[in-house]
């Protein structure tokens, strides 16, 4: 071979090839790295301004009723209930129950953006060619969406924790009084935060189109809660008493049911119908995220590059 | 140590045989990979970064097996593929320093060998702008540049000139041969455009329907051979039967008259021949032998004249 040749004449700011001789780390450098361009990618950093919308207005919505509460809590702390406690208007318990669907919008835009750019423009072949392999490269962009969700689940929690002291007169008192009311919070996101990344990117993997992975997102959450609450509902009239068990496939459903078992909530019988109790919820959210993360490595397994 | 190995590589794709039992040794140096469309050069490349495992036999890239080292192949060894795989919404720049992070280079180190890398194939101002408004040759730059960054011992290239036009083919083949010769790194050129390879390798991988066709240094393919080509206007007819009477084996082939060097005194008897029967000249040269004829014909003789 021949030897490194010294800068052409005439050019005396090109110093030629120089060849690397530093350190190559591993696998999980790989992942590492590829996690940390995913969580910016998802957030639209490094990208055009244009990506950057969607995460950022999505985020916002669903941080905006918690914050609402926050900047009114000094009027809503003049109101004082029948029972002498100031009206709180939303629980930390009950956040994502009321507003999981703007949390869901995010990862029906954001999901497909992860794993859908690198089908579509041929980049697996770049990845797969280097020190990664293709359960890393499945894991490092399930981590970075569920990273993702993870702060937008608890950026309203943390909302409306300060809300929450901020109502009080002694906030010192107030903060031990709330924390551990909201402290759940932290756990319960990072399950719903697992439960809806590997859901929404295991459907997404398939398809190489943004369009139809969106669709498919929502398609597959619409379907599998309206036909078991359709079953329950055709059960109760013909006296089945078995068919609330189908309420366990139903990802929203789960996911909130789980929630509540982390803050210790009875479930609340408006919202869950049937005999089903938290911990069953809670066993199925973590199936869900067990099989949505075998589906989303078995796709990438076999995904030819 | 060879650079590649193959010892009866065969693979199938169901009722497809990309390759059959193919043997080979290839020394370090710039080889050209040639055969037609579906030959099975795309194949051997898959399965040499270990993207596709082979049906039967098995083969070594710088020593280290496809299968079982796959991991330590990849670390030394740069890929570019025959497709678009640039993401049209990223920078040069940050693609490439992203993709030297995935290689395990380190942030820093990453930062510096895109700059580097960039800069010697020749994208410039345009590095920060969005790949999606690139032309196909600065396109084209980018992938070679993210197959150089993490500094490869090897370097595959499936088609490189594809779909660049004849100035942005010349410049990609130039970068190419520095490559090969300046930065020391070894490279694979796959193709099917013969005057490519004749252009910048020095040893040359033909496959066919996924044989082996023939393996040698590019010079013994191209080399001179002992046959005068005379070109001339018209009369070539008239050319060749004078010569032949002047006892020279000659033929003609358009407005070609092919004669076989035999000694010195050819020249002299060409001249004259030329000069007596008044044709218009074109040119006198040597014959050159040339690729194509690696497929017309499996194994090439030195001239055709009789």
């Amino acid at each position: 071979m021949t030897a490194q040749n010294p800068a052409p004449a005439g050019s005396i700011y090109d110093l030629g090839y120089r060849h690397y001789e530093g350190k190559r780390n591993g696998r999980l450098y790989a992942m590492w790295s590829l996690f940390t361009e995913s969580l910016r990618g998802v957030w639209g950093f490094g990208r055009p301004m244009s990506a950057k919308a969607a995460p950022f207005i999505l985020a916002g919505l669903s941080v905006l009723p918690a914050v609402i509460q926050l900047a009114f809590s000094s009027v809503i702390a003049q109101r004082v209930g029948s029972s002498g406690q100031p009206v709180q208007l939303l629980e930390y318990y009950d956040y994502f129950a009321g507003f999981y669907f703007l949390v869901f919008f995010f990862c029906v835009a954001q999901a497909p953006e992860l794993v859908c750019r690198d089908q579509r423009y041929q980049v697996l072949p770049l990845y797969f060619t280097r020190s990664m392999g293709r359960i890393e490269y499945a894991l490092a962009r399930l981590g970075s969406l569920a990273v993702a969700l993870f702060v937008v689940l608890l950026v309203p929690g943390v909302a409306l924790f300060i809300g929450d002291v901020l109502m009080k007169p002694d906030a010192f008192k107030a903060i031990g009084d709330e924390l551990p009311k909201a402290l759940p919070t932290i756990p319960a996101s990072a399950l719903i935060a697992l439960g809806l990344a590997s859901l929404s990117l295991a459907i997404s993997s398939f398809s190489p189109r943004r369009a139809y992975s969106a669709i498919g997102i929502v398609a597959y959450i619409l379907l599998m809660e309206a036909i078991p609450a359709a079953l329950y509902s055709i059960g109760q009239t013909s006296g089945s008493t078995w068919t609330d068990k189908l309420f366990l496939v139903s990802p929203i459903t789960s996911l909130i049911g789980a929630a509540y078992w982390f803050f210790g909530k009875p479930l609340d019988p408006q919202e869950f119908s049937g005999s089903l109790t938290a911990e069953a919820y809670l066993a199925a959210a973590i199936v869900s995220i067990g099989v949505m993360t075998a589906v989303l490595v078995f796709r990438y397994r076999r995904i030819p590059a | 140590m060879a650079l590649i190995k193959a010892i009866g590589l065969t693979k199938h794709y169901g009722q497809v045989k990309a390759l059959e039992k193919l043997d080979v040794a290839v020394e370090p140096g710039i080889i050209g990979l040639v055969g037609a469309n579906g030959a099975g050069k795309s194949t051997l490349l898959k399965i040499l970064l270990g993207l596709v495992a082979p049906t039967a036999g098995r083969a070594t890239v710088l020593g280290m097996d496809s299968v079982s080292e796959t991991r330590a192949i990849r670390q030394v060894v740069g890929y570019m593929p025959e497709h678009d795989c640039l993401p049209p919404d990223m920078g040069a720049t940050e693609f490439v320093t992203h993709m030297a992070r995935i290689s395990g280079l380190p942030r820093t180190a990453a930062r510096e060998r895109t700059a580097e890398v960039l800069r010697h194939v020749g994208l410039y101002e345009e590095r920060y702008r969005q790949i999606g408004g690139y032309s196909t040759g600065m396109k084209q730059r980018v992938k070679l540049a993210q197959a150089l960054v993490h500094d490869p011992k090897l370097l595959l290239l499936d088609e490189p000139t594809n779909g660049l036009d004849p100035a942005g083919r010349d410049e990609m083949l130039d970068l190419i041969k520095k490559t090969g010769t300046e930065f020391g790194i070894a490279v694979v050129v796959a193709s099917h455009l013969l005057g490519e390879i004749e252009q910048v390798c020095t040893y040359l991988l033909a496959i066919d329907a996924g044989h082996l066709l023939r393996a040698a240094p590019i010079s013994t393919f191209t080399a001179r051979t002992p046959v005068l080509a005379v070109e001339v206007e018209e009369g070539a007819d008239r050319l060749a039967a004078a010569l032949v009477a002047n006892g020279a084996r000659a033929q003609f082939e358009g407005n070609r008259v092919l004669v076989a060097i035999e000694s010195d005194a050819l020249y002299d008897t060409v001249r004259d021949s030329v000069a007596d029967l008044a044709v218009p000249l074109v040119r006198i040269q040597q014959e050159r032998g040339r690729l194509e004829d690696l497929f017309r014909d499996a194994a090439p003789t030195a001239g055709s004249a009789k």
